[in-house]
């Protein structure tokens, strides 16, 4: 008779188990490794960075003119002004900004679920026939001075036995990776020296 | 499968070239230019096609980016990317 509980303890779970969990965490190191090494390809790409763009706006009244290029004069001779606008642009000077301290932060992964399923299925069929059969015949025969007689049996047994045994067994492993804030320890600290007012110097980190 | 930023990183020393390959490669992978840098590019693709992205031969590393708010000019990128994308967008009339 088949024996579930052997069957399910023959299972490999434990080896099934460290074989997902081993490969689970060279997949972590590699991931990291690869992180790490964007950091610093993200700390070391840097940009020209235009703090501010001042535009000034400035009054800029001026004579309309005709086609002949002399002034246009209203009905009292007086020439014609409209107000135009003068934009004044001064640009902040630039410095360099790292896509770090820019805001572009590397995508940290981990694997926050993993799930390992079996399925097993055992069928077990017997069959078994018997068949029996037995005759006896008696023939005897009498005459004058002879007698004779004979008795004859036989017996037919026969017997069947079928029996089949199968299990059939499948298993699936499924993890999920998500990402996560990049480690503390992974990024770089910013600190902010705001020493626009040399008599308030504020510093805060981010 | 969905749409991420990824910061692509040039192998070797940058190069015109080797810049607009990438970004044509970038292309071929239904993906958009959001950013060329001499060290490399960002853009955004499908995650499915980070090993076809990674298999181009001017390309060193492929590898995940976030926009962080509290970043330095965190909203000057934003409008930098949004304005790089909405370039490359194919608006289709309707049917």
């Amino acid at each position: 008779m088949p024996n579930v509980g052997a069957e399910l303890a023959s299972v490999p779970f434990g080896k099934m188990i460290y074989d997902m969990a081993s490969a689970i965490a060279r997949s972590q190191v590699a991931l990291d490794k690869a992180s790490i090494q964007l950091v610093k390809v993200l700390a070391n790409t840097t940009f020209d960075y235009v703090p501010d763009v001042v535009e000034t706006l400035m009054p800029n009244p001026r004579q309309v003119k005709g086609s002949n290029g002399q002034p246009i004069l209203n009905s009292n001779g007086d020439p014609i002004v409209v107000t135009g606008v003068l934009v004044q642009t001064d640009v902040g000077t630039s410095f360099p900004l790292t896509l770090l301290q820019a805001g572009v932060n590397p995508t940290f992964y981990a694997f926050t679920n993993s799930t390992i399923e079996v399925k097993m299925s055992i069928s077990s069929t017997q069959e078994s026939s018997n068949t029996f059969s037995a005759g006896v015949s008696v023939t005897a025969s009498a005459d004058f001075l002879f007698a004779s007689g004979s008795v004859t049996s036989h017996v037919n047994f026969s017997a069947a036995n079928k029996y089949s045994y199968s299990v059939t067994g499948s298993s699936s492993m499924s993890t999920t990776l998500a990402p996560v804030p990049p480690p503390k320890n992974m990024m770089p600290r910013f600190f902010l020296v705001n020493a626009m007012d040399p008599a308030k110097v504020t510093i805060s980190q981010s | 499968m969905a749409m991420q930023m990824y910061m692509v990183a040039f192998n070797g020393d940058f190069s015109q070239a080797a810049s607009r390959a990438v970004q044509h490669h970038l292309r071929q992978c239904n993906g958009f230019t959001l950013m060329v840098m001499k060290t490399g590019i960002i853009a955004a693709f499908d995650d499915g096609m980070v090993p076809i992205v990674q298999s181009h031969p001017d390309v060193k590393l492929v590898g995940g980016v976030t926009l962080s708010p509290n970043g330095f000019a965190a909203d000057r990128l934003q409008r930098i990317f949004a304005e790089n994308l909405a370039r490359q967008l194919e608006v289709k009339a309707a049917e």
